[in-house]
């Protein structure tokens, strides 16, 4: 029995270790944490590339404000809560807002996520959890010694997102299900004749 | 032994490693705060008296808070109770249904249930902390530990129903009918109708304009409250605050004005500083003349995890001797009182 103990209890170690070490985000060179990735897809021309982007944004509800920069740049944002757990106890603590970034050429394409945030939420006086601010603070930012573990935390929450929205999207993009067009509606107008 | 050792490791392995994961609400949450302060006032007497943080030279106890909210589907439910000084006692009303200091009891701070129609519209319905001011109870969403006299002199909880729509991000209109302030039952009917508009003017910046009307339970006359409560982010480090109310009871039976401003800057995420500058005036009843007081309370909060250190210190200036403060030597009659407190809050 002690021996089992000792197991699970050094399992359990070595899985808060792992998770401790991971890599964090890298900073690009205006200083944000950022995931950036360029993706080479053969045999898959600009348009095409242009349309899955589209139907990727048009379809995932969690990425707001969608805008195209030209013809072959789109950005969005969106935002993650923060949920704290303690077994059966569990209420959000916070969010972080980020965005997307998607720009496509010929044959590849590259995104990166950044502009990461962070925006504590607090109780309101009908108990429930709403943001503090309006306005984040930079992930990157240092906060001091006081919230430093809890930042950390964060910042490898983030990057922890980061690497699982790129699989997602990646897996999309690379997706070799012919893409529909969406026909209009063609509606008769009866009121002219 | 050997059981309680594995869950002992199965519970502290559990809440560290699931601990900050993206997932879907819960379908139960849990929350809550607990308070302690110590407060000095520096004429050695238990001066200022708004509601919270009134025991002189003392290591006192605050309150420990219990909210569960849940979920399911378009419904929901929010119970909070306190069980302490400032939830108890001070607060108002306790488990009777009356304001003693002597009964030891629990407060009720949020019991209701809500269901949203839609995005844009929701109903309530229960007992709620109230609509009107810019503070509240729990101090785990005050920047300042001492409390206002806007806040103590007016409504601490509203038991109703109301129903909320919001016309767009920027504009919402909430309106109901409420029972007397700070009783779970209506002695007189469900005799108050208030409402709240929300306006978002720009991105940081919201303002709340609320009423509430109507005459209590054994009143002199029909008591209305206007009341302002608006704040704006200014920037990433600063926020500015501001509570306005107004309160007359017909038939020249009182009331009070007053108007708080709340500045506050974040050093950073962790270390911020604040003042909160009040000018209030109670209105005389009948020929009796206004009484006003001016208060000024600088605060600092230090955040470390769950836990914020608030050091506080406070001016109170009471030109008409409304307040009773003592001097030194323990004689009632002094025209100001301050005091120096530290207060710890954790939140989980």
């Amino acid at each position: 029995m002690k021996l089992i103990s000792f197991l699970f209890l050094f399992a359990m170690g070595v899985v808060q270790v792992r998770a401790q070490e991971e890599a964090l985000l890298p900073l690009d060179e205006k200083g944000k944490l950022i995931y950036y990735e360029v993706v080479a897809l053969k045999d898959q021309p600009k348009d095409s590339l242009q349309l899955r982007v589209f139907n990727y944004f048009k379809g995932n509800k969690s990425l707001k404000s969608n805008s195209a920069i030209g013809d072959s740049l789109w950005v969005a944002e969106g935002k993650m809560v923060v949920d704290k757990t303690l077994l059966v106890m569990s209420h959000p603590s916070g969010e972080i807002l980020y965005r997307f970034y998607v720009e496509v050429k010929d044959q590849k394409y590259r995104f990166w996520i950044s502009d990461f945030n962070f925006i504590p939420y607090q109780r309101d006086r009908y108990g429930n959890f709403v943001p503090s601010t309006p306005i984040g603070t930079p992930l990157e930012k240092d906060p001091g010694k006081l919230n430093m573990s809890q930042w950390k935390e964060y910042q490898l929450l983030a990057t922890t997102f980061a690497k699982a929205f790129a699989v997602s999207f990646k897996q999309y993009m690379a997706n070799k299900a012919p893409i529909t067009i969406p026909i209009p509606v063609q509606k008769v107008v009866r009121k002219n004749w | 032994m050997k059981k309680k050792f594995m869950l002992s490791a199965l519970v502290l392995g559990c809440g560290t490693v699931a601990f900050a994961q993206v997932t879907t609400p819960s379908p139960l949450q849990i929350s809550g705060s607990v308070d302690t302060y110590y407060k000095y006032d520096f004429n050695k007497a238990g001066n200022i008296k708004t509601y919270f943080a009134n025991e002189q030279n003392s290591v006192s106890l605050g309150m420990i808070d219990l909210a569960l909210k849940k979920t399911t589907g378009k419904a929901s439910f929010v119970g909070e109770l306190s069980f302490g000084p400032r939830g108890q006692s001070q607060s108002i009303p306790n488990a009777l249904g009356a304001y003693d200091e002597t009964t030891n009891s629990f407060n009720i701070q949020n019991l209701y249930v809500n269901y949203a129609f839609s995005d844009k519209f929701n109903v309530t319905a229960g007992y709620m902390g109230t609509f009107i001011g810019y503070e509240v109870i729990s101090p785990a969403a005050n920047f300042n530990y001492s409390t206002s006299y806007l806040f103590g002199s007016g409504p601490f909880q509203n038991a109703g129903i109301k129903a909320s729509y919001a016309f767009s991000d920027k504009v919402s209109l909430m309106a109901g009918l409420f029972n007397d302030w700070n009783v779970y039952q209506d002695f007189n009917g469900v005799s108050h109708i208030g409402a709240q508009l929300t306006i978002v003017p720009a991105t940081g910046w919201t303002a709340y304009l609320n009423v509430l009307s109507g005459r209590a339970a054994g009143a002199a006359g029909t008591g209305t409250i206007f009341d302002l409560t608006t704040a704006y982010q200014i920037t990433g480090q600063f926020k500015l605050g501001l509570n306005a109310a107004d309160y007359t009871v017909s038939n020249d039976n009182g009331g009070y004005s007053g108007v708080a401003l709340y500045p506050q800057y974040a050093f950073t995420p962790a270390v911020a500083l604040g003042l909160r500058a009040e000018f209030f005036n109670y209105k005389g009843v009948g020929t009796a003349a206004n009484a006003s007081v001016s208060s000024f309370t600088f605060s600092g909060n230090i955040k470390s995890g769950g836990l914020t250190f608030i050091p506080e210190i406070r001016f109170d200036s009471d030109k008409d001797f409304s307040q009773g403060f003592a001097n030194k030597n323990g004689i009632i009659g002094a025209k100001s009182a301050s005091q120096f407190s530290l207060a710890a809050v954790y939140t989980f």
